[in-house]
């Protein structure tokens, strides 16, 4: 291999092989990159030469490297969202933090899904009276009863995928993460942000194909937005289990209040979208103020 | 065990903790220098509360912590012990869905290892030093028991943490597993501080230059494994048959009879006493009291 610098060293054929000071800097990680890509296409076809290298390279940090590569092939970085996200500038680190959040599965998911179509298609059903009697077509104006089951699970479905993101009993490897130092309420941000924007995305698109008001889907944000970050704030008083179970409890009162006073649509004015408004900023104020209980909480 | 608490690494003074009317820890007195401390006591001893509020994850009701000179009720100090520490819980959940490589990179970011290079190295370190190379790419759920067990031990090694809090570590493990164990903790690099709870007072024997026996929430003995042997030296006797005045009796594996008490049946000989008799001694002082 006469072209590289330094070639020669091994009988009659030096001329065709790698100096041995090469390769021993080539062992050593030292030679310029130019250089090193000339000598590994030489030693991809030279055995002589290989088992020269063999004995300059240190087997502890060639076994170090080969983990390291084992390592980086076990943690693959595959799917359309990991890939989407990453190009958007999310570090990969916050993904694998993801990864462990039970409401970004895909079996939560499907779980939302369907349990949206049976409300959504009851609503679907009984708003436009397929049921009833000859089909009168995609009218939004229907029958405002017919959303209670829907308006009652739609927010209760974002509530529980952000109480499965923050509540410990979601988190099999919890002590782990309270006996860390990574800020539990960057985790915890991370991880609720997150499922409430994949908890909404089902939400609004069943809203869309619902009878009632044109405004249905963007009505729904406030109410499930207030919702999760109401329990978000309550966790920083309350045990997070009864924190989250309050919250809830509260939003299937007020529906079921609003649907025996036959206005279940209450929801949709803008009295209603002003007072979650309010609720959500209190909850997104008190969470910040103290957000030092996530931090430094100890269990008790 | 004559330490020094002012140079001790980690040192406890008067710690308590109540779980309703139980109570868990009472007015615990101890000190931990570098290397290998092993904690021996029953179920219910204390030896998790103790170990959990160790790792800053609960909370004391009374007493003082000292952690590296570190305050655990300052929350910035928390943080930082939290920096230097290993953990392994008595019962480590895992996200099961997870491939052994990712949950030990999950929770290498959770020690703040967040550049990807990084945690490649670490995890890749950690998975040779316990021999989980090979499966690295296996999900959690797949895993034996002995196998997590490893792996609980792997991610509290994440980091070279400068104290390590092991909780019955090498419970699932098989008799060669647990040989592998001690080895890995003898040349574990750094000298770190290391607290080992066990039930195995062979465990303790095989690996620990310093014991501490906690029996029903409060200190009975801090020493040398030796010291704790010596306690049972003339208590303990081998005969054919059993004794209803000793203390305690059991049949050993060359069918004779093994004997802790002051009593010794006829025919009886002196035994040399093992860890295990110590350990077994003061737990019997302990419950007599």
């Amino acid at each position: 291999m006469s072209a590289l610098p330094g070639a020669g060293g091994r009988g009659p054929e030096a001329a065709e092989h790698t100096a041995d000071d090469l390769l021993i800097s080539y062992a050593a990680g030292t030679v310029e990159p130019v250089i090193a890509w000339s000598v590994e296409a030489h030693l991809t076809g030279c055995a002589q030469c290989r088992s020269v290298l063999s004995a300059h390279v240190d087997a502890d940090r060639l076994a170090r490297n080969r983990s390291i590569i084992l390592v980086r092939v076990a943690l693959p970085e595959t799917g359309w969202a990991r890939r989407l996200l990453c190009r958007f500038g999310v570090p990969d680190y916050l993904l694998r933090l993801l990864a462990a959040t039970p409401s970004l599965r895909r079996s939560w998911l499907l779980s939302v899904v369907c349990v949206l179509a049976v409300a959504a298609g009851e609503a679907a059903v009984v708003g436009h009276g397929w049921n009833t009697g000859p089909p009168v077509g995609l009218a939004r104006q229907a029958d405002p009863a017919a959303l209670v089951p829907f308006l009652l699970v739609a927010p209760l479905l974002v509530l529980a995928g952000v109480a499965a993101a923050f509540l410990p009993m979601f988190d099999p490897a919890y002590r782990l993460a309270v006996a860390a130092p990574f800020s539990a309420f960057t985790l915890l941000l991370v991880r609720t942000v997150s499922a409430l924007v994949v908890a909404l995305v089902p939400v609004v698109a069943a809203a869309f194909v619902l009878p009632g008001p044109g405004w249905l889907p963007a009505a729904l944000l406030l109410p499930s937005l207030a919702l999760s970050a109401l329990a978000l704030a309550a966790a920083t008083v309350l045990n997070p289990q009864a924190a989250a179970v309050t919250a809830g409890v509260l939003w299937v009162f007020a529906a079921l209040l609003l649907a025996a006073t036959h206005v279940p649509l209450l929801i949709v004015r803008p009295t209603a979208q002003v007072a979650c408004a309010v609720v959500l900023c209190a909850s997104a104020a008190m969470l910040l103020v103290r957000q030092n209980r996530f931090e430094v909480g100890w269990i008790r | 065990m004559t330490i020094d608490v002012r140079t001790a690494a980690v040192s406890v003074e008067g710690l308590s903790r109540r779980y309703g009317a139980i109570r868990a820890l009472d007015e615990v007195d101890l000190t931990l220098e570098h290397g290998i401390t092993g904690l021996l006591g029953p179920n219910g001893a204390g030896k998790t509360t103790l170990l959990s509020i160790l790792a800053t994850v609960n909370e004391p009701d009374a007493g003082r912590v000292s952690v590296f000179g570190l305050n655990p009720r300052d929350p910035a100090e928390r943080v930082e012990i939290r920096r230097r520490l290993g953990y392994l819980p008595q019962e480590l959940g895992y996200h099961r869905h997870f491939t052994v490589a990712a949950f030990l990179d999950y929770v290498a970011i959770l020690k703040e290892v967040t550049d990807r290079g990084r945690r490649a190295e670490e995890v890749a370190r950690v998975l040779a030093v316990t021999g989980l190379e090979a499966r690295a790419r296996t999900r959690i759920r797949a895993l034996s028991g002995g196998m997590r067990q490893r792996l609980g031990i792997a991610q509290a090694l994440l980091g070279n943490p400068d104290l390590v809090i092991l909780d019955e570590p090498t419970a699932g493990l098989d008799p060669e597993q647990r040989l592998r164990f001690r080895e890995l903790l003898s040349d574990l690099p750094g000298a770190p501080v290391i607290l080992l709870s066990t039930h195995q007072a062979d465990d303790i024997a095989a690996v620990c230059p310093k014991v501490i026996v906690l029996l029903q929430g409060r200190v009975r003995f801090a020493g040398t494994p030796a010291e704790l042997a010596t306690a049972a030296v003339g208590r303990v006797w081998a005969a054919d048959e059993r004794n209803s005045r000793a203390h305690l009796s059991w049949r050993g594996g060359d069918n004779r009879w093994r004997h802790i008490g002051d009593h010794p049946p006829a025919g009886a000989e002196l035994v040399t006493p093992t860890v295990e008799d110590g350990y077994l001694l003061v737990s019997h002082a302990a419950g007599a009291r």
